[in-house]
């Protein structure tokens, strides 16, 4: 487990590495010029800038600044907001994106888990066809779809309750929290809820559940010890990408219920070409996502005796 | 036990027939006879596949069919919700009115200081309204010093919401209005207040509602180019306006026009860059698989690390990388994104496709009883590994789909005027609470295009699955 | 370890009475069982044998209530362990009868062994279900059962989980989750197909170790007619979905009395084989089980088909005492053959 727990820790540090350096061609490819659109209005100005950023050097030097820096931990100076550090915006903004991604996260990986289990149960019953039928659904329709109805479902069910139940945007306490994660975990709930069923009916069909039967085990402890167990593994493993996709498409949800998170200052900072943050937040949010991989990873070989062992 | 038997000699006959070999009688199928077979049995996936064929002829034929400027604004309907044909009526063109003067009646209501005071009565039309003109008249209060005027869009009946104020008028005898202000073809609720002696709104009023019908003047109608001669038509005619089946969205343009050109737009990148990144992760996985060794170590690792890149951040990046230029659409960078970073996913399945079809014993055999690698690959290789890569296609086009509508909702993907759907829910989303349409319909036809392709693939799995052959 | 109980000699433990299983599928009813009846005595084996899709499997599982319905059915018979059918009712005094007095072991035992749980309390789970032991003390009764399994280092290997078990482990480790609770009945459903032949022959050996000293009843199903030779006192031959034959072990190998039980024997590779001789195999393939003959099964097969044996099906006819075969040869009327059938001690 330690050998193995080392190997994935220098895997991750590599991909890291170069998720860094794609982010430094893809940005240092743009074309035109940074500073285009500063207040580089005099020539001594923008020698002045250039300097302070870097950009005099060389392209390989810069790539050698920026990979120290980036080990340091250091992200640099925004380039539109002067004297603000790149570090401190994530410092304030990713905590609210990653609260939201947790909860999102929990959210659709306990929804994905009980009604895949439930479909599985009940299969080409009522219940199977109804969550398979809505699942279809959570899959189909686009996450700013379902923020958007989502809003607008919430906007008539405070007007028909005539006091806001739950605020329709905004950020600080649980309840703004509940109808964006619900929101944002609901495609990724879906597609659990597939796989789930689809794990639980296989494993339903495996020799190792006849033995339990054989055994005159309690359907329920079958149920749980036997079938639930084995059933989820497949449901782990797709975890990490899962938290990947629920991180990136929190933007989306950010920017339509308003939320101060680090996604919808990303997309500011895209549309006005401050690079540093975009670099900063690229890197950022890479390592974020590869130590998630990382952990669901060593959480698999937790759970599955095969993995830990080897 | 049955009933004892009796039998004749002769049933103890040997039976000298042929050979007592049965043949099996069921036909047999090929592997993509079969698959079909399944396919069509899957009604869900057929169903599936003719909304996939009938989106191809929306997309593709659509804009013949329906042949409106997708980008040509309508400012006479903006935002407009889907209705029936919207008609005009041709009246005179506008003169100014005088408006009424009338001293309130002697026994009519008076205004009294302390109270919330007597409303104004009998609120009117002077004339039929229409969108030229809506002209308000009613029966005064005496002692008023003035009425205001109100209109609203909404009921202001449950908490006196009335709305936007007008105008006013001053003295209690000025007892009309007229409202020039954007009139549209739409429910309007009028209200008059009364004013008190020290110009303060009283707390009563009157409402009106008003449908005013949509007008226009010869001149204007041909100024439009709603008709082609103004001497042609008279006051009292009705002329048909350009027809918007599903609306128009903020700007006046026609959504059916835009969905079917966002059609093109957002399936284009849905197919093509699958079709793209599928090719390129074939050669890259069969390259991998057949050569092995250290080609087969450097091309996976690569594989491992673009696939660990944040990828939506990164078709955002790349996008900011290749730029825009002026006049460009935007759609080749996202292209270009899309296999980029998409290529890994298949180039896997197709190396390990590869691995286990040469590890197979049938092709182990048939190597053994001399078949040549062409046959191999033709009659082995590519069957077992095609099913797998159209169902990896299928699947690929939703999530394609889905990437391109994501970023142009964001903003960062197709550029405007060019419509996606995407793009279109984007704008959409603004005038989501008063008018949405504008979102529903880009949504919906992103939804059902993203379901087919879902289903159909799914129907696709199980028909290639060769564990499931022979069933159902 | 005491022996159970054992009871009156002749008496059957388990006593299986036509019983009758359909599955239905997209093609149709499949009539997979057809009036199977057999029975197993204490400390007995009986094998039962048949080719592949032949109803042996599905005859067993359907008495251990392990044939998934839907699709399957059972339409008729009976299974009586003692005085319970427990085809009717799994649950006797509370207790379920698999596990604690029926207990059954599978064809792979590397799929029949829950992966993520340790051996060792894949074993105790049945006791403490079965017998209310708490966790530790069923704990520490599964490994000495494992031992008892002649598996070497028992009290590690039940720490361990399946992945890390050889094949002969692991069928060693799922006969001791089958015999903890000391179970009167034993089937055993190919045991040995899925393991080297080296490791077949100390399977079998443990298997009737273990049945000498607890006396247990042994159902064996197996189309090994070597593991038959070597392991079973009575034999019934199945074929499409009926018992063709039945009788001890010698009176079915020396004495066969079915013309299918003949052709099973030639097709079986033996020692006295030769090579001139070679592998008789049986022409043809089974009947359609969609649609069974309305006659004797083999008839399409047998060399010696007769006239009547299309339309009409045959009883089971006694061959001599305690040896019956399905077969108009039987027949009194049938003629006096050359044929290599035996037709009983009197004829």
């Amino acid at each position: 487990m330690l050998a193995y727990t080392v190997k994935r820790l220098l895997q991750g540090a590599a991909t890291v590495w170069f998720i860094a350096t794609a982010t430094f061609v893809a940005m240092h490819s743009v074309p035109g010029d940074p500073l285009a659109n500063q207040r580089a209005t005099s020539e001594e100005i923008r020698r002045n800038l250039e300097e302070r950023y870097g950009l005099d050097r060389p392209v390989i030097e810069q790539y050698g600044i920026f990979l120290g820096s980036m080990l340091r931990g250091d992200f640099g100076i925004s380039f539109t907001q002067e004297n603000r550090r790149v570090n401190d915006i994530i410092r304030e903004n990713f905590p609210v994106s990653a609260t939201l991604g947790i909860l999102a996260v929990t959210f659709a990986a306990l929804g994905g888990i009980l009604w895949g289990a439930l479909t599985a149960l009940y299969r080409n019953r009522l219940p199977d066809l109804v969550i398979t039928f809505l699942v279809i659904l959570g899959i189909s329709v686009p996450s700013f779809v379902v923020a958007a109805l989502g809003q607008l479902a919430l906007v008539n069910l405070n007007a028909a309750v005539g006091e806001p139940l739950l605020p329709v945007a905004g950020w600080g306490t649980l309840r703004h929290m509940i109808v964006p994660s619900l929101v944002l975990g609901l495609g990724t709930m879906a597609y659990l809820t597939r796989l789930m069923r689809s794990s639980m009916l296989e494993i339903a069909d495996a020799d190792f559940i006849r033995t339990a039967r054989a055994k005159g085990l309690p359907p329920t402890r079958i149920f749980l010890k036997h079938q639930l167990r084995n059933a989820i593994l497949p449901v782990v493993t797709v975890l990490g990408p899962a938290i990947a996709a629920i991180t990136t498409g929190g933007f989306v949800v950010e920017l339509v219920f308003a939320i101060p998170g680090l996604g919808r200052y990303f997309v500011t900072a895209v549309q006005q070409l401050d690079y540093t943050v975009i670099m900063g937040t690229t890197v950022f949010y890479g390592a974020f996502l590869v130590v998630m991989v990382i952990a669901v990873d060593l959480l698999y070989g937790w759970i599955d005796p095969r993995v830990r062992l080897e | 036990m049955t009933p004892p038997l009796r039998f004749q000699p002769a049933d103890f006959e040997p039976i000298s027939a042929g050979p007592p070999t049965a043949a099996p009688s069921r036909p047999s199928l090929s592997y993509w006879q079969d698959s079909w077979r399944r396919l069509r049995r899957n009604r869900r996936a057929f169903v599936s596949l003719a909304i996939v064929a009938a989106l191809g002829v929306f997309a593709v034929a659509g804009p013949w069919i329906w042949p409106r400027d997708p980008a040509a604004q309508d400012v006479d309907q903006i935002s407009q919700a889907p209705a029936l044909p919207p008609t005009a009526a041709i009246v005179d063109p506008y003169t100014p009115w005088a408006g009424v003067t009338a001293e309130p009646p002697a026994d009519g209501p008076r205004w009294e200081p302390a109270s919330a005071g007597p409303s104004v009565t009998n609120l009117r039309l002077a004339e039929p309204a229409t969108t030229q003109a809506v002209r308000l008249v009613w029966d005064g209060v005496e002692g008023a010093a003035g009425y205001v005027v109100y209109r609203s869009v909404y009921d202001p009946a449950p908490d006196r919401a009335l709305g936007l104020p007008l105008g006013d008028t001053v003295g209690a005898a000025r007892v009309s209005y007229e409202d020039r202000l954007d009139v549209e073809e739409r429910r309007y609720w009028y209200s008059v207040v009364v004013l008190g002696e020290d110009s303060t709104e009283r707390d009563a009023y009157a409402t009106l509602v008003v449908e005013p019908v949509r007008a226009v003047s010869a001149e204007e109608a041909e100024l439009r180019g709603w008709v082609a001669d103004a001497s042609r038509i008279s006051p009292g005619d009705t002329i048909a306006l350009p027809y918007h089946p599903l609306g128009t969205d903020y700007l006046g343009r026609d959504l059916l026009a835009r969905l079917m050109h966002g059609a093109r737009v957002s399936l284009f990148i849905g197919v093509v860059a699958p079709l793209l990144y599928v090719l390129a992760g074939i050669v890259v996985g069969s390259a991998a698989g057949f050569i092995g060794g250290r080609v087969d170590q450097l091309l996976m690792r690569f594989a491992d690390f673009v696939v660990a890149l944040p990828f939506l951040l990164f078709m955002i990046l790349f996008k900011v990388a290749f730029g825009i230029g002026p006049g460009e659409s935007g759609i080749l960078p996202m292209l270009v994104a899309l296999v980029l970073l998409s290529w890994p996913a298949a180039a896997r399945l197709v190396r390990g496709q590869i691995l286990q079809v040469r590890q197979e014993a049938y092709v182990a055999a048939s190597r053994l009883l001399g078949a040549k690698t062409g046959y191999l690959v033709f009659r082995h290789m590519i069957p077992q590994t095609m099913g797998v890569i159209l169902v990896t296609l299928t699947f690929a086009v939703p999530s394609a789909i889905f990437t391109e509508a994501f970023l142009s909702f964001i903003g960062m993907g197709v550029a405007p005027p060019t419509p996606s759907w995407g793009s279109m829910a984007n704008e959409g989303i603004r005038t989501m609470l008063s008018h949405p349409h504008e979102l529903l319909f880009p949504a919906f036809a992103i939804s059902i295009a993203v379901l087919a392709f879902n289903l159909l693939g799914d129907g696709l799995r199980d028909a290639l699955d060769v564990r499931m052959r022979g069933r159902e | 370890m005491t022996a159970s109980p054992t009871p009156a000699a002749g008496r059957p433990l388990l006593d299986v009475a036509d019983l009758h299983v359909e599955f239905d599928t997209h093609g149709g009813v499949v009539k997979a069982v057809r009036g199977v009846s057999f029975s197993v005595q204490a400390g007995r084996t009986l094998a039962i044998v048949g080719e592949s899709g032949c109803g042996k499997s599905v005859s067993v599982l359907s008495v251990m209530g392990l044939v998934p319905t839907p699709p399957g059915r059972i339409t008729r018979g009976a299974a009586r362990l003692g005085d319970v059918d427990i085809l009717r009712r799994k649950i006797v005094d509370g207790h379920d009868v698999r596990g604690s007095r029926i207990a059954m072991i599978f064809q792979d035992p590397m799929s029949a062994l829950n992966p993520t749980m340790r051996v060792g309390d894949q074993i105790a789970e049945t006791l403490q279900v079965h017998r209310g032991l708490s966790r530790a003390d069923a704990f520490r009764r599964a490994v000495e059962v494992l031992a008892q399994t002649h598996i070497p280092d028992a009290e590690a290997r039940a720490k361990q989980y399946p992945f890390t078990f050889s094949g002969g482990m692991l069928q060693r480790a799922m006969i001791a989750m089958a015999i903890a609770c000391e179970p009167e009945v034993l089937i055993a459903d190919e045991p040995t197909t899925a393991l080297d032949v080296t490791i077949q022959a100390q399977i079998l050996d443990l298997l009737q170790e273990l049945q000498r000293r607890t006396g247990m009843a042994i159902v064996l199903i197996t189309h090994d007619l070597g593991v038959v030779a070597r392991m079973a006192d009575d034999v019934s031959v199945m074929y499409a979905g009926e018992i063709v034959e039945s009788g001890s072990a010698d009176d079915v190998f020396y004495r066969s009395a079915h013309p299918y039980t003949l052709g099973l024997r030639a097709a079986m590779p033996s020692q006295a084989t030769t090579k001139a001789a070679g592998l008789q195999p049986i022409e043809g393939t089974p009947p359609d089980l969609f649609d069974p003959p309305p006659g004797c099964a083999y008839v399409a097969r047998c060399p010696h088909a007769m006239h009547l044996c299309r339309p009409h099906r045959p009883e089971p006819f006694q061959v001599d005492p305690a040896h019956h075969a399905r077969c108009w040869l039987h027949h009194p009327g049938a003629p006096a053959g050359r044929d290599g059938v035996y037709r009983g001690a009197r004829a």
